[in-house]
């Protein structure tokens, strides 16, 4: 870690001249976004009118990408998709974050034995495959939006804690921490004003990959009807619906498989970017 | 006579490492006995294994004593049992981290007193500024932040902080190893004015004998963990007693150091005997034997058995 | 005797995303074959860009921009890729600073010998090599791995492999800067004997005086860039010419009398950007005058010594002698 920079704003401006790929995922994801917040706004259509059009029809100047199988347009549908997915990714994420990094502070800075329960803990959570955890945590608390926020929880929290355990155990050794408690401040003012400040960057780079995996979980399950309920569109329902009509509708398949593709790139080649402006790893071409 | 702010007695510190089929026992302080008196700077020199940042660690309250007693200002400090916040203060050895870079020189040099609550904000931020101005740093540098300094610049913000609440004690360790040739007397040289200006007492800890005599009132020198010499700052300008001692001065000063090159490596602790007498150009078969005491000659206590003849051979 | 490494206004510029940053600013060396040469110079002084082109070992970012350099009879900057790894094979031999990084963790001393010698070795020639650099228990640390020895340990491999060809230069970059005191004095006396059993030029880098003036036959001394004064090392280290010697031997503590105060050089070492008008010790130098901030001063060839400084005459030989005879 670079002792140099002061604002992760800074680096990643500096980071997206440099790496025009990542500018351009960047672009890319907030187009998305904005659809999916702007979209009742737009004037596509309602994606719970049903019945205003055929059914399973082909798209049209009327139906851009077509319409389902109980005559909804298809557009709005998955300009909802978007939404839904992202946002039950997103305040998974958000939660395990802060969750994630507490715990991981918390271990770095009392050592010892807190620090190999937590571990442990974070390991034997992490082995526990995310579609299991899935399908036992539907059962007990019934499918819907809330069991896919628990599973993204259960599947990102290790990831977190393990990046900001090992970066807050190399933060904890430097100098100004140990200046900072022989000065006398308590252990919760050096997590929060030492340790966590410098850890953002860390943190940021964890939270887009979380994403993106909180997203495929999302589809996963809602794909297996475990996630997201009708009537409200989620990638991963639209995707189902595509799959038991691609005999007579493929076009139905496409838009929320391409828009899940290419989101989850997006997030994926920004978090790679923000990674090499952030935390760049030492290479040397000698001349 | 006034009370020490420091007294260390018979302090031992020891370390378990290793899997528990193959403990390891590591004795990294060994029966130390000290004191400093408040105002009074004590050099302590040794090579990296000697201890001597354990024992700055026990002095601060960070580190446990396994034996023995470690008082400040005669209450009995560990990590259990802190001393009061802002009677103390460290500067450690590395510049880079010695700030934390996303806070501005000004918040980190104020941040004690805001630990102690001292003052208002504009309160706290006034010392600041006569903190920096003592360390020959003028007020604009207290927006600026630690990415923007140089290695000795922050070194010295790194001192404005640990006076910042007037402490009675400081630990200096390896304070000015990593600064480079010009810059390093630069600041010994604000240490040297700060101690008359200010009166803390001080534990500077170094690998550097000159640097550290430049700056000391007394030096004891560690080797394993105990101390082979102790003195006055001036008996270590003259030729020193103990041959690790005379090894340490030479090697540092002396191009026709070979009189007194040292055999073996860090490692070659005799575990009985004297701890030095694996390296030792004048050991005898005594030394392999029997430990030697810490004795008196004059101002300094040496733990040699050849001791004597070392001094006969000076005064010839 | 004729001259091995020569150096001549060499100037080489850093690339970085806030700018060229200028490394070398118009180095003149002139090492003779067989001489153990001490570079001496504080951080941003030029001496490990120096050091490191003497193998065409610079970063990526860095750009020669003027002068030349050659090792042997060969100007460096005008090799190409084979003609390099061919120089670094057979001609040059590093010992870095820090000896855990420059071994690999993952294989065992004796191997990583073998691979720095040039045919396939045995067992019998490998222990050799650790002994003649005075290891000792050598089959233990042939068969150990790079963490299970000691600093000074470790750095006697690094010695040991890069001596390996018997390479006719050998640059050493702060060889003993992470290893012990006491241990230091050892391995100085190692790699000169050494340097002087397979006959090569040895180039030390340090920015420690007293450990060159030990070590070395010749020092030069590096500031800004340049080389500001090279010579025999009892004549520069006694009777030093430059402001810069003059001032860097006054300001280290070791010669001072008790209770004597150390004069410290006022200011920092400077970060080029671009080549310096005039000389660039001037924001610092005592002497300094206008000559000196807008003309740079050239270098000097004396009977007894190089040196680049517009005030010879005035900064007569004094001071020096003090720092080596503690007294």
């Amino acid at each position: 870690m670079d002792a140099g920079r002061n604002s992760i704003l800074s680096q990643c401006s500096k980071a997206m001249r440099a790496d025009p790929l990542m500018a351009i995922a960047a672009g890319v994801l907030a187009l998305l976004l904005c659809v999916g917040v702007l979209g009742p706004l737009l004037p596509i259509g309602d994606p719970t009118a049903i019945g205003i059009g055929p059914r399973l029809a082909p798209p049209s100047p009327a139906f851009p990408l077509g319409s389902d199988e109980l005559g909804r347009s298809f557009l709005p549908r998955v300009v909802g998709g978007i939404l839904v997915t992202f946002q039950v990714a997103a305040t998974a994420v958000l939660l395990t974050g802060a969750l994630g990094a507490v715990i991981g502070l918390i271990a770095a800075y009392y050592r010892g034995r807190v620090d190999t329960i937590v571990a442990r803990l974070a390991d034997a959570l992490f082995a526990f495959p995310a579609i299991i955890l899935g399908l036992m945590t539907a059962s007990i608390l019934g499918p819907g939006d809330l069991s896919v926020i628990v599973v993204i929880v259960a599947a990102t929290l290790p990831l977190f804690i393990r990046v900001v355990r090992s970066v807050a155990l190399s933060i904890a050794s430097r100098e100004f921490v140990t200046a900072a408690e022989v000065a006398g401040a308590s252990p919760v003012r050096i997590m929060a004003m030492h340790m966590l400040p410098n850890l953002m960057g860390a943190l940021i780079i964890q939270f887009t990959y979380a994403l993106s995996l909180g997203m495929l979980i999302e589809s996963g399950l809602s794909f297996l009807g475990l996630g997201t309920q009708p009537p409200y569109p989620s990638l991963g329902s639209l995707l189902q619906l595509g799959a038991t009509y691609l005999a007579i509708a493929p076009w139905l398949v496409f838009a929320p498989g391409v828009t899940l593709a290419l989101t989850i790139l997006a997030i994926n080649l920004l978090g790679d970017g923000l990674r090499h402006a952030i935390d760049p790893l030492p290479g040397r071409a000698l001349k | 006579m006034k009370r020490p702010v420091v007294d260390v007695r018979h302090v031992g510190v020891t370390y378990v490492s290793g899997p528990v089929w193959s403990r390891r026992v590591t004795r990294a302080v060994d029966q130390i006995t000290f004191e400093i008196a408040p105002g009074e700077t004590m050099g302590l020199v040794g090579e990296s294994g000697s201890g001597k940042s354990t024992l700055g660690r026990v002095c601060l309250g960070l580190t446990p004593a396994t034996e023995g007693v470690a008082l400040f200002e005669n209450q009995w400090i560990g990590p259990k049992n802190k001393p009061p916040a802002g009677k103390l203060a460290v500067v450690l050895q590395n510049p880079e981290w010695a700030l934390n870079p996303r806070l501005t020189v000004r918040t980190s040099v104020s941040e004690p007193l805001a630990i102690l609550r001292r003052g208002t904000r504009k309160d706290r931020f006034d010392a600041c500024r006569r903190a920096l101005e003592m360390v020959g740093l003028d007020h604009s540098f207290a927006n600026r932040y630690p990415h923007e300094l140089s290695g000795g610049q922050r070194q010295r913000v790194a001192i404005a902080r640990a006076l910042v609440t007037e402490p009675r004690f400081i630990v200096f360790d390896e304070a000015v190893s990593a600064l480079d040739a010009s810059v390093q007397t630069q600041v010994l040289n604000v240490i040297k004015d700060l101690q008359q200006l200010h009166g803390f007492a001080a534990l500077f800890i170094s690998h550097d004998l000159a640097a550290t005599r430049y700056v000391s009132d007394r030096i004891a020198v560690m080797y394993a963990g105990t101390f082979v010499e102790i003195g006055p700052a001036r008996s270590f300008y003259a030729r020193p007693i103990h041959p690790y001692s005379r090894a340490l001065s030479a090697s540092a000063h002396d191009p026709e150091a070979g009189a007194f090159a040292l055999r073996g490596a860090a490692e070659d602790v005799s575990t009985l005997g004297c701890p030095f007498a694996l390296r030792c150009p004048m050991s005898l078969a005594r030394c392999h034997d029997e430990r030697p005491e810490l004795r008196d000659f004059g101002p300094t206590q040496v733990a040699c058995h050849r001791a004597e003849e070392t001094l006969l051979e000076e005064r010839q | 005797m004729s001259e091995f490494v020569v150096a001549s206004d060499l100037a080489i510029e850093y690339r970085t995303p806030r700018g060229a940053v200028r490394a070398l600013d118009g180095a003149d060396l002139r090492v003779a074959a067989g001489a153990s040469m001490g570079l001496v110079g504080e951080s941003g002084s030029g001496k490990t860009t120096l050091g490191m082109a003497m193998g065409r070992l610079l970063p990526s970012n860095a750009r020669r921009v003027a002068g030349s350099l050659s090792v042997g009879s060969q100007s460096l900057f005008d090799l190409d890729d084979d003609g390099v790894a061919s120089l670094r094979r057979r001609q040059l031999g590093f010992v870095f600073q820090n000896p855990m990084s420059a071994l690999n963790p993952t294989a065992r001393i004796g191997k990583q010998i073998g691979w720095a010698l040039e045919r396939k070795a045995n067992q019998r020639e490998i222990h050799e090599r650790l002994q003649q650099v005075g290891l000792r228990d050598v089959p233990r640390v042939a068969h150990a791995y790079p963490h299970e020895l000691s600093g000074g340990m470790a750095q006697r491999v690094v010695i040991a492999m890069a001596i390996a060809r018997r390479p006719r230069l050998l640059v050493a970059d702060e060889p003993t800067a992470s290893l012990d005191a006491s241990v230091r004095g050892q391995i100085l006396e190692l790699i000169k004997s050494l340097q002087r059993e397979i006959g090569a030029t040895l180039i030390l880098l340090s920015h420690e005086l007293s450990m060159v003036a030990r070590t070395c036959d010749v020092v030069g001394v590096m500031y800004g860039g340049r080389v500001v004064e090279a010579g025999p090392a009892s004549i520069v280290f006694n009777a030093p010419l430059h402001p810069y010697t003059q001032a860097l031997l006054k300001a280290a503590p070791g010669a001072e009398r008790p209770g004597e105060r150390l004069t410290a050089i006022p200011g920092m070492p400077p970060v080029l950007i671009a080549a310096s008008v005039g000389c660039s010790f001037a924001a610092r130098c005592h002497l300094a005058d206008e000559t000196c901030r807008r003309t740079r001063p050239e270098v000097r060839h004396l009977p007894d010594r190089q040196v680049a400084c517009h005030h010879i005459e005035a900064a007569s030989p004094r001071g020096g002698a003090g720092a080596l005879d503690p007294s």
